[in-house]
């Protein structure tokens, strides 16, 4: 860390004063607004912050998995995929047509004539429809790289950037004119109606959590495990991190350096889309948008679990979710702001911890 | 890199891409729009809608039968080639029309999934006629077109008669331009004076022709150009990606809103003051913004930008600012500029003081890229370390480029505001970042030119576009990828000053014994 | 051309008084004295990975060494950023060519200068007095460079247009524009053919024999080493083991041994033995 810094001496020299006085004062005002509404105003019981912290983590899961997505393809294309917000929108929509689809189709048993397959066999559902999301958001994936960032890999670092935001755009509208723009309701097998939950008493009152969150978090945690394992354990895991570490090099060694970054996006893909179909099921709404706000959020996550490094993603998702949640109740503001704070503690990150909370210092430029 | 393949291969491989692009164009009505521009109505005729499916073809035939990856072109080949490009391409788009056809024919209304997907749109995809004759008629009309298109690259395009003519042509066109009497002409004294009299007298006169409708959409265009030229600065001179550029036009915009409008906060200046104040407010914005952020590499300065516009729109938008940003509803009543106690309000008005601007911000600019300063950014955006060790302060550049890019936007929105004579939270949405930076680099970075082609192609074109409103950031997403991958210089990419030459034609070459002394002092 | 000329008394110009600098756990280079005087070539030598290009990027401001002080005709520049130090008067090359590729050659001599003027933004805007005189003269003497480089004509052409040994002068041209007292060059003849390399070895003498300026060089080529420089450093494994004339280092145990392994010179000595004999 230390000779790093060393490295970059110019700039950051220049700039040190300038971070040093921000970070006083956005410590001075934390600590003020921290005082003032836990200590003094007393606004929320710990039944509300547990709710806030219950809501946090089940969104973190998911800005975890999108942002797996981003650290992987920027850790191997140093890029940032700006277009995989929309990767996971589109796996959204797939789960949604899906649980359409199979409540359209009435159930064939002869007990029960009225119901739908969807509630008929509400795990196999779930299950086809996350399957298919994910399936869907790995097409996207695969055909996204091939066709808008493959033939510029040699290209400079903008040329890939702009044609990212350009894939970004595309992919939206098309979806906004194949599917409209109005905001869909995700209709949910009953199994995991949005209204059902544990009730978990909490000082004297009971905290609701959600059905649809549990199987978000558990499903996102296992899958995280999973890629975790396949990065780890397996041959194309292990072919992934040299392509990170040394595309030329990697190539010498054997590995089809294309081969290895098709499959990261398809990667990328298939958790996106487990996340666009959970953030359907669990949020209930969905429409062309849905993926961009998530995928901002989970960029962020990235960035500040230190972008490249998968448990940062992961720890970065979750923290994200977190204090996006108890923000605006901590520091006592409106919950409309629940973005800014996003948004700010991208900007304070990138300022104070360029790399990140587990990431390796990335200097601007070696020397 | 691609293999040799037989013309069949490669006939169905550009037959398989374009059927899929073509279910997508029929899933979202495109190709029904297009029927509707070509036949210049409000209902598709089933002799337009073939028409446009034959243009396809035609098109596909045209691909199919380029020399690139043919063995050889001979009729043969070519003739295989689009024929198979065009049958699997209509069958292809031919299975999902049937699909969806049945569907129809049930009674079912598509729009539900396909928003697009009318009962018009489906009868017109079925040509009035039934389920299998409609199927069989699309894959036939889009075959022929195929053949067609094949036939007439091998036939026309490619004949040797053309090529002749092309040269021929040319050669004309050149030599009528050097003709003596041409040359003198441009060569002549005042005729570059009189050439830029007539262009600025026609930009004058032109507001008083176009009508209002015009007028907004060439205001609309100059605002964008003025955005573009802070941009380029920013982006094609100093090299930083800045996403967040709408906050500066946003500040701009606000600034001249706060201090000119009556509500919320009552201050109402005139124009001219808050306008000096915007682009004070703007700038110092950029300069404060960049402090802390300036060291940050490029991808992860263009996310920091992009949180902070995001940041300033959210805030703007707030409820509880309502007080100070008027909240949703924005600002109303902003004042309009008045000289000599001539009051500014029409859309003629307007037009001249958009031109005014962009020609005083063109100038700015030209003069800023090639100076000494132009040349320090451009040497940041080269290679910073090395800009740094040759003694460019590159921190004090950078931030000056933010600092002046940011007061071109705030410019450009404080004359927005006022134009509109409104200004509200969703006037500043990412979008406009996109569209500038993407102006500039669709133009070509560092590419004052470059920036004004851009604005038209980016902001003007769309316009004349109207029947494809809904399409526009479709065919914009695409663009975007298509110029990365075919033209990242983009379309008139910047040209460096030849300096050397000036400088010779400037001093008489014999003359310089005496400068090369001070070198070696 | 040895001790007596040296202690001629000319100024120092740069001077090292044990400079460290470590990465992590690794010293790149361990507590390195040097002085160069005023209008001398000197050459630091080494093996790979011996610390050379390291110690260059202390000198030039590029590194902060965490032990010792580096003096510029006596005042210390250790911690200047790297554009105060091309302003007190070093600049440098590099040994990968590092041109601003997208700006023609003129333009790239232009920036070299552009410490040494003064005309900002607004000057740039309003077409100032002093932005036309220092335009002009800047131009003038890039101009001249441009001449004395040998590429008169080729100026308004993109730098990465240049062919190789052109775009090695132009690097240096650019060097000089800031009128340098000091000037760096790292490994100046990497990837030349021996023509190439004689003439880039005339090309620098006369840089200091015309233009008065104190060189300090790495460098592989051992006969190009040999040939130009008036003293020598050697460094191996981030300690200087030698220092002296050509004549001195080429006998000199320690550095044929970092050369080629130990015993090797022990081999050598046997071996020209038995050539006297």
């Amino acid at each position: 860390m230390e000779t790093l810094k060393k490295l970059v001496p110019s700039d950051l020299n220049a700039s040190k004063w300038v971070r040093m006085i921000l970070g006083i004062l956005v410590l001075a005002l934390l600590v003020w607004r921290l005082v003032d509404v836990i200590l003094i105003q007393r606004l929320y019981g710990p039944d509300t912050w547990a709710r806030f912290a219950i809501t946090g983590l089940i969104i973190g899961g998911m800005y975890a998995l999108i942002a797996i997505g981003y650290t992987l393809v920027y850790g191997i294309l140093l890029m940032i995929n700006f277009a995989h917000g929309e990767v996971m929108m589109l796996g959204s929509f797939a789960g949604y047509f899906v649980f359409e689809l199979l409540a359209f189709i009435p159930s064939p048993g002869p007990e029960n004539p009225e119901q739908v397959l969807l509630n008929a066999f509400p795990v196999l559902s779930i299950l086809v429809a996350f399957l298919v999301g994910m399936l869907v958001s790995a097409l996207a994936g695969y055909f996204l790289e091939k066709i808008a960032y493959r033939p510029l890999r040699k290209a400079p670092r903008l040329v890939p950037l702009i044609s990212a935001i350009g894939a970004s755009i595309f992919l939206q509208n098309a979806a906004m004119l194949l599917f409209g723009p109005q905001r869909r309701t995700y209709l949910n097998p009953t199994l995991l109606d949005r209204g059902l939950g544990l009730e978990i008493p909490i000082a004297g009152n009971n905290v609701l959590v959600p059905y649809t969150g549990i199987f978000s978090f558990v499903l996102s945690i296992l899958l995280m495990l999973g890629l975790y394992l396949l990065v780890q354990k397996t041959k194309l895991g292990r072919s992934m991190r040299a392509v990170a570490e040394d595309k030329g090099a990697a190539a010498l060694m054997g590995i089809n350096v294309d081969a290895v970054i098709s499959r990261t996006f398809i990667i990328s893909g298939i958790l996106a889309g487990a996340a666009g179909v959970m953030w359907g099921v669990h949020n209930g709404l969905l429409n062309h948008y849905v993926g961009y706000i998530p995928g901002m959020k989970a960029f962020t996550a990235a960035v500040m679990g230190g972008i490249g490094n998968i448990p940062g993603a992961m720890l970065g998702g979750m923290t994200l979710g977190i204090l996006e949640s108890l923000g605006p109740a901590m520091l006592g503001i409106d919950f409309q702001l629940k973005d800014v704070i996003a948004f700010t503690i991208l900007i304070l990150v990138l300022i104070f911890r360029p790399s990140g909370l587990l990431g390796e210092r990335l200097s601007e430029e070696k020397v | 890199m691609k293999k040799n393949v037989t013309a069949l291969q490669k006939g169905l491989n550009t037959g398989i891409t374009l059927g899929v692009v073509m279910v997508f164009l029929s899933l979202t009505a495109f190709t029904v729009v297009l029927a509707n521009i070509i036949g210049d109505s409000y209902r598709p005729t089933p002799v337009t809608y073939g028409f446009v499916i034959a243009l396809f073809g035609f098109f596909g035939g045209l691909m199919a039968s380029s020399k690139r990856g043919l063995p050889n072109d001979d009729w043969k080949n070519v003739l295989t080639s689009s024929a198979a490009a065009g049958l699997i391409g209509g069958v292809i788009l031919a299975v999902p029309l049937a699909v969806l056809g049945s569907i129809h024919l049930n009674g079912t209304d598509l729009r539900n999934y396909l928003v697009m997907v009318s009962p018009d749109v489906m009868e017109t995809y079925l040509f009035g006629i039934g389920l299998l004759p409609a199927i069989l008629i699309t894959v036939i009309i889009f075959a022929a077109g195929a053949i067609l298109g094949g036939a007439f690259n091998k036939g026309a395009a490619r004949a040797e008669w053309r090529a002749r003519w092309m040269a021929n042509s040319q050669e004309k066109i050149r030599s009528a331009w050097q003709a003596p009497r041409v040359q003198q002409v441009v060569a002549g004294r005042y005729s570059k004076l009189f050439f830029m009299v007539g262009a600025l007298l026609l930009l004058f006169l032109m507001p008083f022709v176009w009508g209002s409708y015009w007028n907004y959409v060439m205001g609309t265009v100059g605002l964008y150009i003025l955005l573009g030229l802070g941009m380029n600065i920013i982006v094609g001179l100093s090299g930083q990606l800045v996403l967040g550029y709408v906050a500066f036009f946003a500040i701009g915009a606000y600034a001249m809103g706060l201090l000119s409008s009556p509500e919320p906060l009552g201050i109402q200046l005139g124009f001219w003051p808050a306008l000096l104040a915007s682009i004070l407010v703007a700038a110092l914005t950029g300069i404060l913004l960049g402090l802390p952020i300036l060291n940050l590499r490029g991808d992860y300065l263009a996310i920091v930008t992009l949180g902070f516009g995001e940041i300033i729109r959210i805030l703007i938008k707030s409820d509880s600012l309502t007080w100070f940003t008027g909240g949703p509803k924005g600002l109303r009543a902003i004042a309009q500029p008045a000289i000599f106690g001539l009051k500014f309000n029409s859309d003629v008005n307007f037009m001249h003081l958009i031109l005014v601007g962009v020609l005083v911000g063109v100038f700015i600019a030209y003069r800023l890229q090639y100076s000494r300063t132009g040349r320090a950014w451009l040497s940041v955006q080269g290679d910073q370390t090395v800009s740094r060790a040759t003694g460019v302060n590159t921190y004090q550049y950078k931030i000056l480029a933010l600092a002046l890019g940011a007061a071109f936007a705030g410019i450009g929105g404080a004359i927005f505001a006022s134009r509109n004579q409104f200004t509200g939270p969703e006037d500043h949405v990412l979008m406009v970042s996109i569209n500038v930076l993407c102006l500039v680099i669709v133009g070509g970075m560092g590419s004052l030119p470059g920036v004004i082609l851009g604005s038209f192609v980016l902001k003007g074109i769309p316009e004349l576009l109207r029947d494809l409103t809904d399409y526009r950031l479709l065919v914009f997403g695409v663009l975007l990828v298509v110029m990365m991958i075919v033209r990242p210089e983009g379309l008139w990419p910047t040209r460096r000053p030849k300096l050397e030459k000036q400088h010779l034609s400037k001093y008489d070459p014999d003359n310089d014994e005496a400068s090369s002394e001070e070198v070696s002092a | 051309m040895t001790k007596l000329t040296l202690t001629n008394h000319p100024p120092v110009v740069i001077e090292a008084q044990s400079v460290t600098k470590r990465f992590g756990g690794l010293v790149a280079v361990s507590s390195v004295d040097l002085s160069i005087r005023e209008k001398t070539i000197y050459a630091i030598i080494g093996p790979n990975g011996a610390g050379k290009t390291t110690f260059f990027n202390c000198i030039s401001g590029f590194y902060t060494p965490e032990e010792g002080e580096v003096l510029f005709y006596g005042k210390s520049i250790k911690g200047k950023t790297t554009d105060r130090i091309a302003h007190l008067g070093i600049s440098r090359t590099y040994q990968n060519i590092r041109l601003f590729s997208q700006m023609t050659a003129i333009e790239n001599i232009l920036v070299g200068s552009h410490c040494r003027y003064t005309n900002h933004w607004l000057d740039a805007i309003l077409h100032t007095r002093r932005y036309r005189r220092e335009e002009a003269e800047s131009l003038a003497k890039a101009h001249d460079l441009l001449k004395f480089i040998g590429l008169e004509g080729l100026g308004d052409n993109l730098a990465s247009n240049l062919p190789y040994g052109a775009q090695r002068r132009l690097e240096i041209a650019r060097a000089l524009a800031s009128n340098p007292k000091l000037l760096l060059l790292d490994e100046p003849t990497a990837g030349m053919n021996p023509q190439e390399t004689d003439e880039m070895i005339e090309f620098i003498r006369s840089l200091r024999d015309n233009l008065g300026i104190t060189i300090l060089l790495i460098e592989h080529d051992m006969r190009m080493v040999m040939g130009i420089s008036e003293y020598i450093s050697v460094l191996d494994y981030g300690m200087k083991i030698a220092e002296g004339t050509p004549t001195e280092i080429q006998s000199n145990q320690k550095v044929i041994e970092a050369y080629l392994g130990p015993g090797a010179a022990a081999l050598q000595e046997k071996f020209s033995r038995g050539k006297d004999e």
